[in-house]
């Protein structure tokens, strides 16, 4: 009955008409879908571990100093447990000063080499210096040190001009052992110190917590030890929470690393613009093959009426009708997410030439998507037909 | 089944003095499986109106027909289309052949609209007993309204029913056409133990009439 049936309905119906539909319906299914998979690339872009900045994901945090914090820049137990349970917050570690007066001096005379200075010292997790020498106890020969890259930038780009000195690699460095001189109530406590890493992480001489804790005991006097500056590790820094909350807070942060929630604030704002695109033109083409149905209806209306008068039921109609429109809302999502799947191969390949990592294969909500999509467009068949069969 | 009519008077006809003397306008009348009923009228008093009304192809009329019993209005639309496909069929006057499909495809979906009562070779063996068995593959417009007329035979007989409503199914056959045509509608009645209701515009003795019913 089927073959006979089509064969009248297809007469009826012009054969143009039904192309333009269908071409319709897929260029609007493609950008629904493209909009899904952005969205999905976007994420794995901000989340995935492959694309994370190690610098980026450590913030260093101390208190805006103004005139009305003055004085008292220290961050309280209160504000650190109140940091600890923002969501973007996934760790944080205490920055320790150093309570003593020390300054770093070189053995060598070819090289001299004198400043004061100050250490800090950060839970080992916060290190991203890997290596067998960062350790220290009382019977160490040396005290360990970590120096930002931005030392040594400053002293080969600047000082080592301006003193007529050498310039060093961090190889040089990390070989010469320092005088640190500790000022103590009963003169000068020495040790020899080494650099073992760099590291842009924290801006700070960083020294082994073991050494800032004894150190500080031993002569740092009876000083306040309440924190200043505080580190938390957070998954994304670009994340707007997290810039808006160190905002409203009154902390202080490197702005380099949070401006990148600002691009973020764009670029979320594109994607949401491409998903009501793909949304608006999505009912868009609802409507032209909602359209497409009714005017094929429209135009074997008489071929129907005279088949219902044969006794045809509406029910048989109705299901032969369903037939005819509905794969091809299949076929169109199976060639939109076919298409999808060669642009993400493209874009996989194109992306990691520039060392961006997204996913070889398109996601799986992007097919759960497509799976609602042809529901509602089962719905807008079925329901099209009815409404039209019965009248 | 039966076919019931109670006092239907068609709104158009409702002026017409000739209704009083009619024996179904605004009558009561029933019509049973197995009955040939034979209703002769003139032009234009109502024959394909009555046919279209027993078919429920118009309600503009007062009155009621029941069918089994039941109002014919009250009757769904799935319900009309299981009558149609199980209990009654027809010949219109008009043919009703769809013109861009051939005799054959005009037959053979009659056939399984419904679950198949014959197989589709009993197309080619009525085709043949009609004499038109040659032209099962021409598209029904290509065919002389005598030919069509057949075909419309052929279509009322392919399926199941218990009653088969005929009008003027003959008026464009040759004598020998006619016969033949009716010896085959009589064979499926038989077979079926169903019945007609045959609307002409003439006397004839084609078949044993159990009624004769002047419009």
């Amino acid at each position: 009955m089927n073959s006979i049936l089509k064969k009248l309905i297809k007469t009826a119906a012009g054969r143009t008409k039904f192309i333009f539909a269908v071409l319709g319906l897929s260029i609007a299914m493609l950008l629904i879908l493209a909009a899904v998979q952005l969205q999905e690339n976007y994420n794995s872009l901000l989340n995935s571990k492959t694309n994370q900045d190690s610098i980026a994901n450590f913030l260093v945090i101390n208190k805006q100093l103004t005139n009305k914090t003055y004085g008292n820049t220290f961050i309280s137990g209160e504000d650190i447990a109140h940091i600890r349970q923002q969501p973007f917050t996934e760790d944080v570690g205490i920055l320790k000063p150093s309570l003593f007066k020390a300054s770093v001096e070189s053995f060598s005379n070819r090289f001299p080499f004198s400043t004061d200075i100050s250490f800090e010292s950060v839970p080992s997790s916060f290190i991203d210096v890997q290596t067998k020498d960062w350790n220290w106890d009382e019977h160490s020969n040396y005290i360990p040190m970590i120096a930002p890259n931005m030392f040594l930038d400053f002293y080969n780009f600047q000082f080592s001009f301006s003193q007529n000195l050498p310039q060093l690699t961090q190889e040089n460095v990390k070989m010469i052992v320092f005088k640190v001189k500790i000022e103590t109530p009963n003169g000068y406590a020495l040790f020899n110190g080494r650099i073992v890493g760099f590291s842009d992480r924290i801006t700070s001489l960083l020294v082994p917590e073991t050494f800032m804790n004894w150190a500080n005991k031993q002569y740092g006097g009876n000083i306040n030890t309440q924190p200043s500056r505080i580190v938390i590790k957070t998954k994304d820094p670009g994340n707007p929470q997290l810039v808006q909350f160190l905002k409203d807070n009154g902390y202080a942060t490197d702005a380099d690393k949070t401006r990148f929630s600002k691009y973020r604030q764009i670029v979320s704002t594109v994607v949401n613009i491409s998903w009501i695109t793909g949304a608006v033109l999505l009912v868009f083409a609802l409507l032209i093959f909602t359209l497409f149905i009714q005017l094929t209806i429209a135009s074997c209306k008489n071929e129907i009426q005279q088949l219902i008068i044969l006794g045809a039921s509406p029910y048989q109609l109705k299901k032969f009708l369903v037939k005819q429109f509905f794969p091809q809302n299949i076929l169109i999502i199976l060639i939109s997410l076919i298409v999808l799947s060669g642009i993400q191969y493209w874009l996989y390949g194109f992306l990691l030439a520039q060392h961006i990592y997204i996913n070889i294969f398109i996601s799986y909500k992007t097919i759960i998507v497509a799976l609602l999509v042809l529901l509602i467009l089962w719905f807008t068949n079925f329901y099209t037909i009815r409404k039209y069969i019965q009248s | 089944m039966q076919l019931s009519i109670k006092h239907i008077v068609p709104i158009p006809l409702k002026e017409k003095t000739t209704i009083s003397n009619s024996d179904v306008w605004n009558k009561e009348c029933t019509f049973s499986s197995g009955e040939f009923v034979k209703i002769k009228a003139s032009s234009g008093s109502g024959k394909t109106t009555l046919v279209h009304i027993l078919y429920k192809l118009r309600n503009d009329f007062s009155g009621s027909v029941l069918y089994n019993q039941e109002d014919m209005r009250q009757l769904t639309a799935e319900q009309i289309a299981q009558a149609r496909q199980q209990h009654i069929s027809i010949v219109f006057q008009d043919l009703r052949l769809f013109p861009q499909l051939t005799i054959r495809e005009n037959i053979e979906l009659k056939r399984v609209l419904q679950k198949p009562l014959y197989e589709s070779n009993m197309i080619d063996t009525m085709a043949n007993r009609l004499g038109i068995g040659h032209i099962l593959q021409q598209k029904a417009m290509l065919c002389s309204y005598g030919e069509q007329q057949r075909a419309a035979i052929i279509r009322a007989l392919i399926q199941p029913f218990e009653i088969l409503l005929l009008d003027e199914p003959f008026s464009h056959l040759d004598q020998a056409n006619s016969n033949n045509a009716a010896t085959l509608i009589e064979e499926e009645c038989a077979k079926r133990n169903a019945g007609f209701i045959l609307t002409d515009l003439d006397d004839d003795d084609r078949f044993n009439y159990t009624r004769k019913l002047n419009l």
